[in-house]
């Protein structure tokens, strides 16, 4: 509902699009959040992608992803080597708060991989370290580097939320969405990795976190439809404008239809050589769709008008 | 200490734009930075048409977003409630802009290559202040406040007086009376900032 105008009844300055943030942020909240995920998916649900060099596979690609992403952000920065003062405004900041939980979910899930630490000739020089798993300080890294994934996961979205000057992005729909987007994506990567292994519970689960994205979407576009004029117009950007390619088949169809069409298929009993394609295809297209989705939301953003 | 505050007249503007350019020669903002825009609209059909002219610049804000937005803790609220950016501390991570309801804040990426005849001795003097990567915003002219106890540039230079700078918390003072007796109200008073710009119709 739009709020009481002093000066006129209409309104007089258009929403003006937001043009700071762009593609490195999308892939920065894609990396962080898909990151968070495959850490959460296995110590919270056991759900294992393999093992690298005696390494847990969801634990290394959190790392890496959260790493990568960290990065991508630092070096967007206007200066980069600035970028540990982003731990100083702790009392308000969702970034800075983002920073630390980043820093201490890469020191505590590293220390807590290392022993498992194999070399190609059976050798595990980290073995000694009392961080690994089945250890008690294995196990206190484990909870604590939980809570900051899961900070990681959601922060790029209250960072958003937090913008009273965007009504697109003032909701806690954002937040959620990035939670389930990163966790849908996270399984989807499972499901690639090793598609053996998927058992008809994972495959479900699968098909219902794709479903629970597809509800904190269209949830949040059907609160923009009735929201403020700049909401309404993000949503005319989305769908009609010059982001409905990006957003309906990015997203959308690619992103969010075919996989759940894929999975529910092969939920319904289609062979293993088609289970298999149908693992691929939803790993690397829930991704691409992740990633579509953070763009789409970024760009899509628009200024409240001043009067 | 007094909190600062501005009241703005829409009915005695008349779009001159004297603020705006007396803003960027006090302040030197590089090419494409305007820290007081002058917003110009057209309302009505013909032939009952009517022009508006909007002039506007941060509201130093006392619930600023931008200063809860930033990561570095470089956008701070003096005491007299001047919102000023630390160029030292600031990363360049750009929330605060994404924070402000009111497009106050601008980055500074770099300007020195803007004019294609090359820079101007004034233009030297005036970025040498600058820091590139980092945010620049108004701030009320504060050293003109602090050195000289002058008002603000754009108040000063404002044909028609229509810009009023003064304590806003004091009840006595011009733009304390000014917003009681003529229902001076802030542009977008649904963020919530609780702004130190009033606007009187």
């Amino acid at each position: 509902m739009e709020s009481a105008n002093p000066f006129t009844d209409r309104l007089l300055i258009e929403p003006k699009p937001q043009t700071t943030w762009r593609g490195p942020h999308a892939f920065w909240f894609t990396a962080m959040g898909i990151g968070g995920a495959l850490f959460l998916n296995e110590v919270l649900f056991g759900i294992e992608m393999g093992r690298v060099l005696g390494l847990s596979l969801s634990h290394l690609l959190s790392l890496v992803l959260i790493g990568i992403g960290g990065m991508v952000l630092i070096a967007d920065l206007g200066r980069p080597l600035r970028f540990l003062q982003a731990f100083r405004n702790v009392r308000h900041s969702w970034i800075t708060w983002g920073a630390i939980c980043d820093f201490v979910f890469m020191t505590l899930d590293g220390l807590y991989i290392l022993p498992t630490f194999t070399w190609v000739n059976g050798a595990r020089p980290f073995a000694g370290l009392p961080t690994g798993p089945g250890t008690a300080v294995g196990g206190v890294f484990t909870v604590v580097a939980g809570i900051a994934a899961f900070v990681v996961i959601i922060y790029p979205g209250m960072v958003l939320a937090a913008s009273r000057a965007i009504p697109f992005w003032n909701t806690t729909l954002i937040p959620l969405q990035f939670l389930a987007f990163a966790h849908a994506s996270g399984l989807a990567l499972v499901l690639l990795a090793r598609p053996a292994s998927v058992n008809g519970a994972l495959l479900l689960s699968a098909v219902l976190l794709v479903l629970l994205c597809l509800l904190a979407m269209g949830a949040h576009l059907l609160a923009a439809r009735y929201g403020r004029e700049a909401s309404r117009e993000s949503l005319r950007v989305l769908l009609r404008g010059p982001l409905a390619g990006v957003f309906l088949l990015g997203t959308c169809l690619l992103g969010l239809i075919v996989p759940l069409i894929l999975g529910i298929v092969t939920l319904n009993g289609a062979g293993p050589d088609f289970a298999a394609s149908a693992f691929i295809i939803m790993g690397v297209l829930s991704v691409a769709g992740n990633f579509f989705s953070k763009f789409s939301v970024i760009r899509a953003a628009r200024f409240a008008p001043l009067i | 200490m007094p909190r600062w505050g501005m009241v703005i007249d829409l009915t005695r503007c008349v779009g001159c734009y004297a603020c705006s350019m007396a803003c960027k020669v006090e302040n030197g903002t590089p090419p494409g930075v305007w820290y007081s825009p002058v917003y110009e609209k057209e309302t009505g059909t013909y032939p009952t048409v009517n022009r508006m002219f909007i002039p506007t610049l941060c509201n130093h804000c006392r619930d600023a977003p931008c200063a809860k937005a930033c990561p570095t803790g470089a956008l701070q609220q003096r005491g007299d409630g001047i919102v000023e950016v630390d160029s030292d501390r600031c990363c360049g991570s750009r929330a605060c802009m994404n924070a402000c309801p009111y497009g106050a804040l601008h980055f500074y990426e770099n300007g020195r290559d803007d004019f294609v005849q090359g820079s101007t001795p004034f233009g030297d003097r005036a970025y040498a202040g600058l820091t590139e990567g980092t945010v620049m915003k108004c701030t009320f002219c504060s050293h003109r406040i602090d050195q000289r106890n002058l008002t603000p540039a754009c108040v000063q230079t404002c044909p028609t007086e229509c810009r009023h700078f003064g304590a806003r918390a004091a009840p006595e003072s011009n733009v304390s009376r000014l917003i009681r007796e003529k229902n001076g109200s802030p542009l977008r008073p649904e963020a919530e900032t609780d702004a130190c710009v009033f606007y009187l119709r």
